[in-house]
């Protein structure tokens, strides 16, 4: 399980693909966070490509948000299929975690 | 008209990939809206790896899977020889609207299962946990 990385205006795009679960989750978080760099000052994480995600990928985008909180960095998703948007709003990460519909709209919610 | 897949699994995680296999083929299959596959899968997952987890001290063990569906309802069965495991009653209640510093991830899964689905019975026999998941298959 993979992270890619652009960057658009100084923020930290990092995107993943396909399923992020129990098997995975892991690796995932292992992925995250040597993309990130502690000098980041906003990341966006692009779950486009994302087709499922489960509790222990939810614990991985947690941690990562705790993280970036520490840093002080600011921290959104954005590209959230319906079935991951519904996984989002029972958690209740929608409340914790900004959600944008596209890129370049986390991208502008982050410059201000 | 029923049908009937049975699984049977070991209690290592890297079985999650075989068991979400097999429920794409069978909801292939079965011509399931998109968004029913995602959500048999995250409660089988969330359940299964609990067990994979919590469910014994040692050991390979293996997890029984039957999913039956009839015609506007689903049932997933999910049996295991682990230590007593009552979801309704036995998992932490995950606090959803705490901030982001105070947020745990303890309890979230099977706070998603219960959510998703439109039932869920629990019972212990004969040494087992046997967990039952009904949703509708209604489209």
């Amino acid at each position: 399980m993979g992270v890619s990385t652009e960057r658009q205006d100084n923020t930290l795009i990092a995107k993943t693909e396909g399923r992020i679960d129990g098997a995975n989750a892991r690796e995932f978080q292992d992925a995250l966070d040597a993309a990130i760099d502690s000098s980041e000052r906003a990341v966006v994480l692009d779950l486009e490509e994302v087709s499922y995600i489960s509790s222990a990928g939810l614990r991985v985008i947690l941690l990562t948000a705790k993280s970036l909180q520490k840093q002080d960095a600011k921290f959104a998703v954005c590209s959230l299929s319906e079935s991951i948007r519904e996984i989002f709003e029972i958690s209740g990460f929608d409340q914790i975690i900004a959600v944008h519909d596209s890129r370049n709209e986390a991208v502008d919610a982050l410059k201000n | 008209m029923s049908t009937e897949l049975r699984l049977k699994v070991e209690t290592r995680h890297d079985e999650l990939d075989r068991v979400s296999a097999a429920i794409e083929d069978f909801a292939l299959e079965a011509d399931w809206p998109l968004d029913l596959a995602f959500k048999v899968n995250l409660a089988l997952e969330e359940v299964v790896i609990n067990v994979m987890n919590y469910g014994h001290d040692d050991g390979l063990h293996e997890i029984d899977i039957i999913l039956t569906t009839e015609e506007d309802s689903l049932t997933i069965e999910i049996v295991d020889d682990g230590r007593p495991f009552d979801p309704l009653h036995d998992a932490p209640i995950p606090d959803v609207n705490a901030e982001l510093e105070e947020r745990n991830i303890g309890g979230l899964g099977i706070h998603l299962v219960r959510k998703m689905m439109d039932d869920v019975q629990y019972r212990r026999e004969e040494g087992k946990n046997r967990l039952t998941l009904v949703t509708s298959l209604a489209k």
